[in-house]
């Protein structure tokens, strides 16, 4: 077999029939080998030269093959490849294929332009396929990979509908920087950005440029992504493989690859889902006595809410969040072609409704692939996306003006009522800054639309094939933008902006973004005459630009009735804000494929320099270099076994305007002003640097049943981006500058076992584990509390120490006898101890159950949610002694009972399909398949810690400064019932 | 094969090459930078830098009146949105990353503003010397202010003064209160200097004032402004741990002197209220008086003692200042993490009956002058001309009958009657009560009006805490005192 139709077998899709040198036909047939059923789409190709050719509807095929014996080898995306030696006189074949559950045969990125067979991998990473996506529902990308990534820590920041999902691979690699992995579509770099939605202006929980509009839950742009055009997702978690990307690869990169054209007769499938969701989990309500009430409110404040000498209890969680709103997604996919040109299209609509009043998301997308291929050596990819994504979002999280409606619903009593009493809603009078949660709900908007289009091409050129060489000349490029615009609005009518001098916002922010990128890139396999070794060489370069801007305006004082922001009386919070962000990269690559293919060495290094940095034209190099060893039938025949190593230096580009001291404009008595922003910038600023080495094995049981992925990894990031915080006295509140030292380690393990593979029964069962440590190893100081670290030490904040851990929390735990001063303590860290995944697919004859179990050890978080509700004596338990004292620990500013253990078990998801018999459908307009799914998300959450949710985020994507539990939207469970018939 | 692979790496350094450098430098394209005006200080930057000043200065007043004004029991925030809010001044202790690490960072935000301004005036060659001159003067004034306010709060800590170094030098040292003063009266002095040397040069601020030194919009008549906070700065100092190296006299005889040359009207009344004040406004990118808190909302309420403690007029009816400044809410607000309901509010910020968020608060006002040479009379130990001066004040501002203090009335009941009027005068616009009851060791005197409450007074010393951060960047624990 040549190195070529290993290598880049992507590349090399030319359906050439009468190469030279072929004198006589093979045909044959393939079908799968459990069921015996016919497999179109396989790719067939004759070992050692270009011919190859794909099986029909009927999985039957011909191809053109030279004389003599021969070897054809078979492949297709879920089964495991099949090499087939064909004698000279034989002219057919019959091939059964096995399922690939383990994705093995997967071909992984392993450069700018070129790829690996999985199984020759030299690093670690993780392949899911769109399939397992489909069996899940999910309602954006990022959350249908949780529990599926060994290694990666994929959490929603609060319960609502639609985006708002961080993913960490491989632990915490800064504290300032883009905490986010890198996400390429088809081979453009896509925006993950979340844009805040300015809710902030209506929470007051912070200003324009400031933290506080990291507080409005916004969503991220991968939520745009239409989970069903997913053919697979390539994780690559450590440096030793994501350093061909740069100093965006800190944090690891995801490569998404949609589906594409098969050739041959169209085909249609129709998906139908509906379902409901309703709360998971949300707060009791404290029932009072008289007395305890009059205790904490005193007499007259109580009397008006007495009933027959008892108070009532209102459970004003059920009344905000008790709804069962329903979800829909209707959705269509079509693809066929011939030889030259495949297309795949797709369209879909959905809306999920949220468990709140007016909160839901909804997502148009329409998809068309495009593969033409012009002759042997010249083929263009094509993909094109676009979409629409609504997503209302309500008032939730972090508040100082009583209009997150989570947030105010902590200081209500349950002897209140908030429901409408003839469409008049009451006005609470122990409440939060006049809040009537209910009423928020009902009439206040905070909508997001936002209209993106990604598009992406790849061309190749087989540029010179010779005995020895093929070169490839491959230029690659796209570009995703986006425009997103926010209204946020809360009417005068609100109760608490009556209470404001001008009642009544209107919000309207803007953003929008384009992202492009391209680069070429030559591609050149070297096949020595009698040498048992290949070697491909790749250089290229890479340039790439995103340019963001973004703009906000307020309008107070709204006349009655009027949303737009030309009918208020007052406008404030404007702002504008244009980064641009541009890269350049210069690669080159060598990879060593010998011993049989047994031994597989890559090295390579790209320098790239980016305007971000302070020194915007010096080159960083990022090398990296990496080895896998194969021991074939080590364990059993057709077993395999592979010991791999690498290492790799990856970064992580400044932001935009870090490197800059800024004045900071402003109106006084209506003279412009210039004052000097509290944060000193680093005129020298230089991008982030990590430093991993990784190690590890694959074990692929006999037959491809069962398999072991195992690696211990540990990365070091130095120069990272640190924002001390000065002596106040300083005049600065922050000093940003590159130092210190980060280090992050763990073991990834991903077992996968099918312990039964029958015609009528099978169970893929998959054990995902992680456990990873991470601590500060140095610091040029004392210690620092990252920016929104929380809110104070009476509350629990996080706080970087050296020889600590990076995600460690302190806080006020006691007050010293003797000084009376405040004891200041470890308190925790958010890393987990550990988490583990079950996922398992159980088919039974046409019935498919699929199941997804979580668990997570160790952790804490702060909830402080608990502690609105503590320092207002409105727990449940508050009565209680547990009740009181975290009461009076409030009173006082003791940090301890706010910072909980975030262990939990969760049932992401169940799933069961039924694949109906062809009798069924058989009347229905040419139906080839039907199938039926119920699913069930969330269904249930076992923890002790007593928040929403252990996983949510106040401060929305964060590297250290997650888990803070403030008011956020509450999580869900939902049920679906999905109908899918192809055509 | 090789030709190839050469032609592509021509193609490729052509196009790093070609990639022209102005693509990767991309400027600070949402603000000015600092470096822009240290290094092109032109005149109209220069401008907006100095109006950055008062609006720096302006900044952290409200927190100063409300958070001070809760430890004084003035009033309290009953927001209910950040528990240590009220929790830390009627609970304590104050925390030094909470409630009591406020009115620091702020006020030496504005320090570093004002350096920088300092700096780039130095480098500029679009201003006279003469506009130099007066430029200086007004942010050395400013920056005494803001020296003022911190060292209020934090008296016997002391407070680092010589902030002008660049953030990664080691910080500030801290020197003791009495030094604080020395530096604040050394900076007003050599303001006085430089504005004198402006006025007699004849030469206007090269900069536009605000609205709220109407009167003091010259070098020369801003000079009464910096004469005035001098004579503030003296009083203070003379209560300071050691004030006035020890001999308080020198220090009330310097603030009469300071009087003299101020705004300061003796005798006359009709000028209480006249002064200078920050400004506020609705304006976009202004800053709104947000202590103009309708009655319908629930954030800021007075608290039922200044009604209670006030002296009568004649016939019965409380001292008028008691009576103009409280209203009753118009809702109740009820927590239930603390025992004291909002029934109170402040009409202090209020025009004709209103809310408006336009309305300024003051600086230092013409009454506040009085006071002050009242106290520096009791000081000087002239208590009969004090006594004139508070007589004044009650029949003006509260319609009271005159005191009963006599000649043989102990100094302590001078100084109690000072502070009467001083807490009644100034209620919700200077932190009054608080820091005038610790720089005469009678925080007691304040009640903690809640069970179990405790008036900031902490152990020793009774004042603010340095602020965490301040202590932690100097790698020292927190609650340090260095």
């Amino acid at each position: 077999m040549t190195k070529a139709s290993w290598v880049l077998p992507v590349l090399l899709f030319s359906f050439t029939t009468a190469a030279l040198g072929q004198t006589r036909v093979i045909s044959g047939r393939v079908t799968a080998s459990v069921t015996g059923e016919p497999l179109p789409g396989v790719t067939v190709a004759v070992v050692g030269t270009q011919s190859l050719a794909l099986t029909q509807t009927d999985g039957r095929f011909s191809i053109g093959a030279p004389p003599g014996d021969v070897h054809l080898l078979f492949r297709k995306i879920g089964y495991q490849h099949r090499d087939v030696p064909v004698t000279a006189v034989q002219d057919s074949v019959t091939v059964t294929m096995e399922l690939d559950v383990f994705v093995l045969d997967a071909v992984v990125v392993n450069g700018q332009a070129t790829s690996v067979e999985r199984r020759n991998a030299t690093t670690g990473n993780t392949v899911v396929m769109g399939t397992d996506i489909g069996t899940q529902p999910a309602q954006t990308v990022d959350k249908a990979l949780q529990g599926k990534v060994p290694g990666a820590i994929i959490s929603q920041n609060s319960g609502a509908p639609g985006g708002g999902v961080q993913v960490q691979l491989r632990g915490v690699n800064t504290v300032l920087g883009n905490p986010d992995p890198l996400y390429v579509v088809d081979g453009v770099i896509y925006s993950n950005i979340s844009i805040p939605s300015g809710l902030s202006t209506a929470t007051g929980s912070g200003s324009n440029r400031g933290s506080g509009q990291l507080q409005d839950d916004p969503v991220n742009r991968l939520a745009d992504l239409n989970p069903n055009d997913i053919e697979s997702i390539q994780v690559l978690p450590g440096a030793a493989a994501s350093a061909i990307y740069g100093s965006k690869a800190a944090n690891g990169v995801i490569i998404v690859k949609t589906k594409r054209g098969q050739a041959g007769k169209a085909t249609a499938t129709v998906t139908q889902r509906l379902g409901y969701s309703e709360l998971l989990r949300g707060y009791g309500t404290r029932s009072f006595t008289v007395a305890e009430a009059e205790s904490l409110y005193g007499v007259g404040a109580v009397t008006p809410y007495i009933v027959n000498g008892q108070l009532p209890t209102y459970d004003h969680m059920q009344e905000l969040a008790g709804g069962k709103p329903m979800s829909y997604q209707t959705s269509l996919e079509v693809t066929g072609g011939d030889d030259h040109t495949r297309y795949f299209l797709s369209g879909s609509t959905s809306q999920d409704n949220g468990i709140i009043q007016n909160t839901g998301a909804g997502r148009q997308t329409l998809r068309l692939n495009l593969d033409q291929t012009f002759s042997d050596r010249l083929k263009l990819q094509f993909s094109s996306a676009f979409n629409r994504t609504q997503t209302d979002r309500g008032f939730t999280n972090n508040d100082n003006a009583g209009a997150s409606v989570t947030y105010a619903i902590a200081y209500i009593p349950g002897f209140e009522p908030l429901v409408p009493v003839n469409g008049v809603y009451p006005q609470p009078s122990i409440t939060y800054l006049s809040s009537n949660p209910l009423q928020t709900a009902a009439l206040a908007t905070n909508d997001e639309v936002a209209l993106g289009f990604t598009a992406g091409g790849n061309l190749t050129y087989q540029a010179l094939t010779t005995d020895h060489h093929n070169l490839q000349f491959i230029a690659a490029g796209g570009i995703d933008m986006f425009n997103q615009k926010n209204t946020v609005i809360a009417p005068p009518e609100l109760y608490f902006e009556q209470a404001l001098a001008a009642p009544g916002l209107s919000t309207l922010s803007n953003g929008d973004a384009r992202y492009w990128n391209w680069n070429v890139n030559l591609v050149d396999q070297f096949t020595p005459t009698a040498a048992n070794y290949h070697l491909t060489s790749s250089t290229g370069v890479q340039v790439e630009d995103a340019e963001l801007s973004r703009g906000r305006l307020s309008a107070f004082g709204l006349l009655p009735g009027q949303t737009n922001i030309d009918q208020g009386s007052l406008i404030g919070n404007v702002f504008e804000d244009n980064e641009a962000k541009r890269t350049l990269a210069f690669y080159a690559q060598e990879e060593l494929l010998a011993k049989d293919e047994r031994l597989d060495i890559t090295g390579a290094v790209r320098a790239e320099r980016n305007s971000n940095n302070g020194a915007t034209d010096r080159y960083y190099l990022y090398p990296r270099l990496s080895a896998s060893y194969r021991f074939p039938d080590l364990l059993g025949v057709g077993s395999d076994f592979k010991v791999r190593a690498g290492y790799g230096e990856t970064g992580n580009q400044p932001s935009f305007g870090q490197k800059f001291t800024d004045l900071d404009a402003g109106v006084y008595s209506k003279h412009s002003t210039t004052t000097v922003d509290p944060t000193a910038g680093d005129a020298g600023l230089r991008p982030e640097r990590v430093r991993e080495i990784e190690g590890g094995f694959d074990a692929t049981l006999a037959d491809g049943r069962g398999s072991v992925e195992l690696t211990v990894y540990r990365r070091h990031t130095t120069d990272v981006f640190l924002s001390r915080t000065p002596a106040p006295s300083s005049g600065f509140s922050t000093q940003i500058f590159n130092g210190g030292e980060l280090m992050n380690e763990g073991i990834e393990l991903g077992v996968g076992y099918t312990p039964v593979q029958t015609r009528d029964f099978s169970w893929v069962s998959r054990v995902n584990f992680n456990t990873a440590r991470n601590e500060v190893v140095s610091l040029p100081f004392p210690g620092f509390r990252p920016p929104n670290a929380g809110f104070g030490l009476a509350f629990g904040e996080f706080f970087l120490q050296p020889g600590k851990p990076t995600t460690q929390i302190i806080g006020q735990i006691g007050i010293d006898p003797v000084t009376g001063n405040f004891i200041v303590g470890y308190m925790g860290q958010t890393n987990p101890k550990f988490v583990m995944s079950f996922p398992q697919d159980i088919r039974y004859k046409r019935l498919s159950l699929n199941m997804l179990l979580t668990w997570q050890y160790g952790g804490v978080a702060q909830n402080q949610t608990l502690s609105l509700y503590d320092c207002n004596g409105l727990s449940p338990d508050q009565a209680t002694p547990a009740g009181q004292q975290r009461f009076a620990d409030c009173g006082i500013g003791i940090a301890t009972p706010f910072v909980q253990s975030t262990s939990f078990l969760r049932l992401q998801n169940l799933s069961l399909s039924y694949e109906a018999p062809e009798s069924w459908y058989r009347y229905f307009g040419g139906a080839s398949s039907l199938r039926f799914t119920v699913s069930a998300q969330n269904l249930f959450l076992i923890t002790g810690y007593t928040g929403y949710d252990p996983q949510v985020s106040n401060y929305g994507e964060q590297a250290v400064v997650r888990n803070i539990d403030l008011g956020p939207y509450p999580p869900s469970r939902s049920f679906t019932f999905t109908i899918s018939a192809g055509f | 094969m090789k030709t190839t692979t050469r032609s592509f790496l021509v193609l490729a350094i052509a196009l790093a090459a070609g990639a022209c450098n102005d693509f990767f430098n991309v400027p600070q394209t949402n603000q000015p930078t600092l470096d822009d005006l240290l290094n092109h200080p032109t005149r109209d930057k220069l401008a907006a830098a100095a109006n950055g000043i008062f609006a720096g200065a302006s900044g952290d007043i409200q927190s100063f009146i409300w958070r001070v004004g809760s430890m004084g029991r003035e009033g309290i925030n009953l927001s209910g949105n950040n528990t240590p809010d009220y929790s830390e001044p009627y609970f304590g202790p104050l925390s030094g990353s909470g409630f009591g690490a406020a009115i620091w960072g702020g006020r030496y935000a504005n320090i570093r503003s004002i350096n920088i301004y300092l700096q780039a005036l130095g480098k500029t060659t679009e201003l006279s010397a003469g506009e130099i001159a007066a430029s200086r003067g007004m942010a050395q004034t400013f920056k005494a202010l803001a020296l003022l306010y911190v060292i209020e709060t934090r008296g016997p800590l002391g407070a680092p003064v010589d902030v002008d170094r660049p953030v990664t030098a080691a910080p500030a040292p801290f020197v003791s209160e009495d030094s604080v003063y020395g530096y604040i009266i050394g900076l007003l002095d050599s303001a006085q200097t430089n504005l004198k040397a402006a006025n007699t040069a004849g030469t206007p601020f090269p900069f536009s004032m605000p609205a709220g030194f109407f009167t003091f919009t010259d070098p020369g008549e801003f000079n009464e402004v910096n004469r005035a906070i001098a004579a503030k700065a003296e009083v203070f100092r003379a209560t300071a741990l050691n004030g006035c190296n020890g001999t308080p006299a020198n220090c009330y005889t310097a603030a009469e002197t300071d009087l003299a040359a101020s705004f300061y009207q003796p005798g006359d009344s009709t000028y209480f209220k006249y002064g200078a004040s920050f400004d506020f406004s609705t304006d976009g990118g202004d800053q709104v008086n947000g202590l103009s808190d309708p009655l319908n909302s629930s954030t800021y309420y007075a608290l039922p003692d200044f009604l209670v403690d006030a002296d009568t007029q004649v016939g019965g009816a409380k001292d008028l200042r008691a009576l103009s400044k409280i209203v009753p809410a118009q809702d109740t607000q009820v927590l239930g993490g603390i025992p004291i309901n909002g029934q109170l509010k402040f009409t202090v910020y209020f025009t004709g009956g209103a809310v408006d968020l336009n309305h300024s608060i003051p600086i230092i006002r013409d009454e506040e002058l009085a006071l002050l040479d009242a106290e520096a009379q009791i000081g000087l130990n002239n208590l009969a001309a004090a006594n004139t001066i508070l007589n004044l004040v009650r029949k003006a501002s509260g319609n009271l009958p005159p005191d009963t203090l006599t000649g043989g009335s102990p100094k302590a009941a001078y100084i109690a009657e000072l502070l009467y009027n001083r807490r009644y005068s100034l209620m919700w616009e200077q932190g009054t009560r608080w820091v005038d009851a610790r720089r005469y060791g009678l925080l007691g005197t304040i009640p903690t009006d809640i069970p179990n409450g405790n008036v900031p007074a902490g152990a020793v010393p009774q004042v603010m805490p340095i602020p965490d951060n301040e202590c932690n960047a100097r790698g020292l624990a927190s609650g340090c005192a260095p």
